[in-house]
């Protein structure tokens, strides 16, 4: 998984907040951090202190401070800068936005306009990655047999660091955490035999 | 939308269903007609703004009061705690047992992987009942010997070395590795168990594994956002009027 992208808004207007917020909520990877309503004193410093990777900005709301804000923050080159914008906007204003979404467009526009400024995040995860290795497997098989991850890290000659590094990429591609979750799982797809189970317990 | 005191309960039941079982713990079934949440609470002496305040909770995770919440009294809130517990413990799991013994019956193929389902529950369960049985023999008589302390103003040696031996943050993570095997238990279901002749049961039992997740979830979050918030602050409290 990507790192969480940080949002932040600046607006007054509480349908414009609320509306970004559900709209960021549609995509995946992204949390609105901060709220200004674009009265603040040092907006700016605020802003890039926050070290966001995206701010929406509804121009209505911060009136003359706008361009300064947009000339020091086009400083910030890490930060993509999104004008929230309408047909009414002037368009020296608009102009000035690298990047701009309309507050008329249906959910559908918005979140294809938004794609297309912040790229998709829903990396597509080949199923080949999901399937677990020989190792993992051997390691699944261990665990289901009652083996803690000291006597695994002995049987197999790994330290215990590597044990749980395979660990973890067997619960993030199986969706189960707990050892009994994983000995159903082990059992199930006849990594390990019922009667070795209760063997063992 | 935030429930308030006057609305009719018919009416936040028809809005969100899922406050049927968090009403029965206060008492309240179902055949209310079409009484306010006042009156009903009037009538079954349900502390008003302690009931409104759960409600809203449950209803929306983001209007959890917290500060509000804390002002309510230990025996109140550990009084609601025990009456959720006794809900999972004597409606939902026999429930979700039942429905998996009657899914094992009706199986045909794959009865094995049934019965292995039936076992990680009951692991589940054995869990859940020690976590249960530690909160309401441990956990709960030392929030309200320390309640009670602090509001007579006397502490005994023994609560007060308790006090500091006694630690409470253990008690998130735990709530934590509850969580986590019912998630697991979903995935299992989801995924990986071969499928049923008897589909309609399967989603049944999804769905209220579903609905005891959520539960548990909130009622895990007024444990850790509202009575280890009242400890650390009872525990202060009491520290620091010590001569």
């Amino acid at each position: 998984m990507s790192k969480t992208k940080k949002v932040i808004v600046v607006s007054n207007a509480f349908l414009i907040t609320s509306g970004i917020e559900s709209l960021v909520l549609e995509l995946s990877g992204m949390l609105i951090d901060t709220i200004f309503d674009g009265s603040e004193k040092k907006l700016c410093h605020k802003i890039i202190n926050k070290k966001p990777d995206y701010i929406f900005i509804d121009p209505d709301s911060v009136s003359e401070q706008l361009i300064p804000l947009l000339r020091e923050l086009s400083e910030e080159t890490e930060i993509v800068i999104i004008g929230i914008v309408s047909k009414t906007t002037l368009p020296n204003i608009t102009s000035r936005f690298s990047h701009t979404i309309r507050k008329e467009n249906n959910k559908h526009q918005l979140i294809d306009e938004l794609h297309n400024i912040i790229g998709n995040n829903n990396e597509s995860v080949e199923d080949s990655e999901l399937l677990i290795t020989k190792r993992e497997t051997e390691i699944l098989r261990n665990l289901a047999l009652g083996l803690t991850n000291q006597e695994v890290a002995d049987k197999l000659f790994l330290s215990v660091h590597t044990v749980m590094t395979h660990r973890k990429k067997i619960t993030r591609k199986l969706g189960i955490k707990s050892v009994s979750g994983l000995t159903v799982f082990a059992l199930l797809n006849n990594i390990v035999d019922i009667r070795e189970v209760e063997r063992s317990i | 939308m935030l429930l308030e005191k006057e609305m009719k309960l018919a009416d936040v039941i028809h809005h969100d269903y899922n406050l049927v079982p968090v009403i029965n713990r206060f008492g309240i079934v179902l055949g209310f007609g079409d009484d306010s949440i006042e009156r009903i609470c009037n009538k079954k002496q349900i502390d008003i703004d302690f009931f409104l305040t759960i409600l809203n909770a449950f209803h929306d995770p983001q209007l959890l009061d917290t500060e509000f919440l804390q002002s309510f009294s230990a025996n109140l809130l550990i009084d609601y705690l025990q009456k959720t517990h006794n809900y999972y413990l004597s409606n939902k799991i026999p429930e979700i047992e039942s429905l998996i013994e009657y899914m094992i019956s009706e199986c045909v193929n794959n009865k094995d992987s049934y019965i292995l389902l039936q076992k990680f529950f009951e692991e589940y369960k054995k869990e859940l009942v020690k976590h249960i049985d530690r909160e309401e023999s441990r956990v709960y008589p030392y929030v309200i010997e320390l309640d009670h302390a602090h509001q007579n103003k006397s502490i005994s040696g023994s609560l007060l070395s308790k006090i500091k031996e006694y630690s409470i943050a253990s008690y998130e993570e735990e709530h934590d590795n509850v969580e986590e095997k019912l998630t697991d238990l979903k995935n299992i279901i989801i995924k990986y168990l071969p499928p049923s002749e008897n589909q309609k049961n399967k989603f049944k039992l999804l769905k209220e594994l579903t609905i005891l997740e959520k539960d548990l979830h909130d009622h895990a979050r007024i444990e850790d956002l509202i009575l280890v918030p009242k400890v650390v602050l009872l525990e202060n409290n009491i520290l620091q009027n010590q001569p």
